[in-house]
């Protein structure tokens, strides 16, 4: 087992909250910023919710900030997010484009530069049963992003053939908030910028980021340290992505997130048998509860992903739990 | 010899003073036929190519001779100044630093500030509709500017002209 602390190894958050605030209206950027500190660098969101109280996520707990900047549990006395503060935010955080913004409002999140990530809610507008976009947006999440450098170190060692210098096909699986994401970027990082530590020399990877997790991207640009021989295609649905990343990119290694249907592991066959090696997270708490899935039993039944990483929560976010073999797999029994 | 130098001098200032009143005539259409260029060139940037506000409309400034360029131009600065203004109070103070250095008449104004409480808080059709509607509004005020332009360009001509020469000879 290689414990991973996250929580220890964590950037500080100060230039983290002083780049939320920039987006603030010039009223909620006067009260955020008269927050106490040790609230500030270890915040994780902050909620504006129109006729509602401003709320601080920190850590695992939620706080109502008052106008005076003092936070408290009780909601009774916070300060109430009006129309005006959310319109500002809203000009801010869209560069006064609402209409640059519509792929991001059918998604229903925007990512900001710095790479934190903005959830929005409203009424929705549809078109023939889909969300076209959302207007009169009264809601809005945003939620820090932290890079957190260097927790991968441990894990790589372990996914990399030390013979042939080449990546294990991996995938990493835990159930949500476990830090699969961030495991996977810094990974990406590493492996695209090479570890001399272990005489690795650093590959091409190419990443889809359909939801803009890994990267972060902001009009296309990386907001993370995703390595220099790293190319992101950003908001591309993944089956689709892999097969241009494949044909364009010539990349060594192709990374994505949370693969689950059908269409997702054709595509990953491809990119077997065009030797690239692969890198998936996948939601799942169990390699059992894996192999019950239709989709993903077929990729077990493939035999070709050589390392499983399981992450958990055991000892913080982020614990690597175990890290299972193509051979453990066949003991288990998961494989037939 | 001074009584003639006296006259010229007035038959200048008055013609000067017709040709700069006619001038204010025959400026109006031609700002007018620049803004609905300058609009035009913004519902490209927006609905095909979604360009964020702020450089939508510098370059639509580049692209624009004086006197435009210097609205959109200013637009843009301040939209990117960060100052966390709604755009269309950016809109609108522009449009009032902007009024005394142009030759626009206060009503052709009051349709592109009309189009600053709608610019960028919308989807891309709407943004277009929303230009297109000030554009077409700005080219009826062209065809009416362009009419009296015709009427009053020569008139304020001779009147100025004229005028200073009838005030010389009543003088004489």
């Amino acid at each position: 087992m290689t414990g991973l602390t996250a929580a220890k190894t964590a950037i500080p958050a100060e230039g983290a909250w002083q780049q939320i605030v920039s987006f603030l209206s010039p009223g909620l950027k006067e009260i955020i910023s008269a927050v106490p500190q040790r609230y500030l660098s270890e915040l994780e969101e902050i909620r504006l919710r129109r006729d509602r109280p401003l709320m601080l996520g920190v850590g695992s707990a939620d706080f109502f900030v008052r106008r005076d900047g003092s936070v408290n549990h009780i909601p009774a006395g916070a300060f109430v997010i009006e129309a005006s503060d959310l319109e500002k935010v809203i000009h801010n955080i869209s560069g006064y484009s609402i209409y640059a913004l519509e792929e991001e409002l059918r998604n229903g999140y925007l990512t900001l530069p710095g790479g934190h990530r903005v959830g929005l809610t409203g009424k929705a507008v549809l078109d023939n049963g889909r969300v076209k976009t959302i207007k009169h947006i009264s809601g809005l999440n945003i939620r820090v992003c932290r890079e957190v450098k260097g927790i991968a170190g441990g894990v790589l060692n372990k996914l990399i053939d030390h013979k042939t210098g080449s990546v294990y096909h991996t995938v990493i699986f835990s159930p949500p908030r476990c830090g699969k994401t961030t495991l996977l970027r810094d990974l990406v990082r590493q492996i695209s910028d090479g570890v001399p530590g272990f005489n690795f020399p650093g590959r091409t990877v190419g990443v889809v980021d359909e939801r803009s997790e890994i990267a972060g991207c902001h009009r296309g640009v990386p907001q993370m340290d995703v390595g220099v021989r790293t190319d992101v295609l950003d908001g591309c649905p993944k089956a689709q992505g892999m097969m241009i990343l494949l044909r364009s990119m010539s990349p060594d290694v192709i990374v994505t997130d949370e693969i689950g249907k059908m269409e997702d592991i054709k595509a990953l066959e491809e990119v077997f048998n065009a030797g690239v090696r692969v890198i998936v997270t996948i939601h799942g708490s169990s390699l059992r509860e894996l192999a019950a899935r239709p989709a993903l039993k077929y990729l077990l039944q493939l035999n070709i992903i050589e390392r499983f990483v399981q992450l958990g929560r055991s000892r913080g976010v982020g614990t690597v739990e175990k890290i299972y073999t193509g051979s453990d797999l066949l003991q288990l029994g998961v494989k037939q | 010899m001074i009584k003639l130098i006296g006259g010229l001098l007035i038959v200048t200032a008055s013609g000067l003073a017709g040709w700069k009143k006619a001038g204010l005539y025959s400026r109006r259409p031609r700002e007018l036929r620049q803004l609905i260029t300058a609009l035009q060139m913004l519902e490209t940037e927006i609905t095909y190519v979604a360009t964020p506000l702020p450089e939508a409309l510098a370059r639509t400034a580049e692209q624009m001779g004086s006197p435009a360029a210097a609205l959109f131009g200013r637009i843009a600065a301040e939209l990117r100044s960060g100052s966390g203004k709604p755009a269309r109070d950016t809109w609108s103070e522009s449009l009032q630093w902007y009024y005394p250095r142009s030759s626009l008449g206060e009503s052709d104004l009051s349709i592109v500030r009309g189009l600053g409480n709608s610019i960028g808080i919308s989807d891309r059709d709407d943004q277009g509709k929303h230009i297109r509607l000030a554009a077409e509004q700005l080219k009826a005020a062209l065809a009416a500017a362009e009419e009296s332009a015709q009427k009053n360009v020569k008139m304020w001509n001779y009147v100025g002209l004229l005028g200073g020469l009838v005030i010389v000879l009543a003088l004489y």
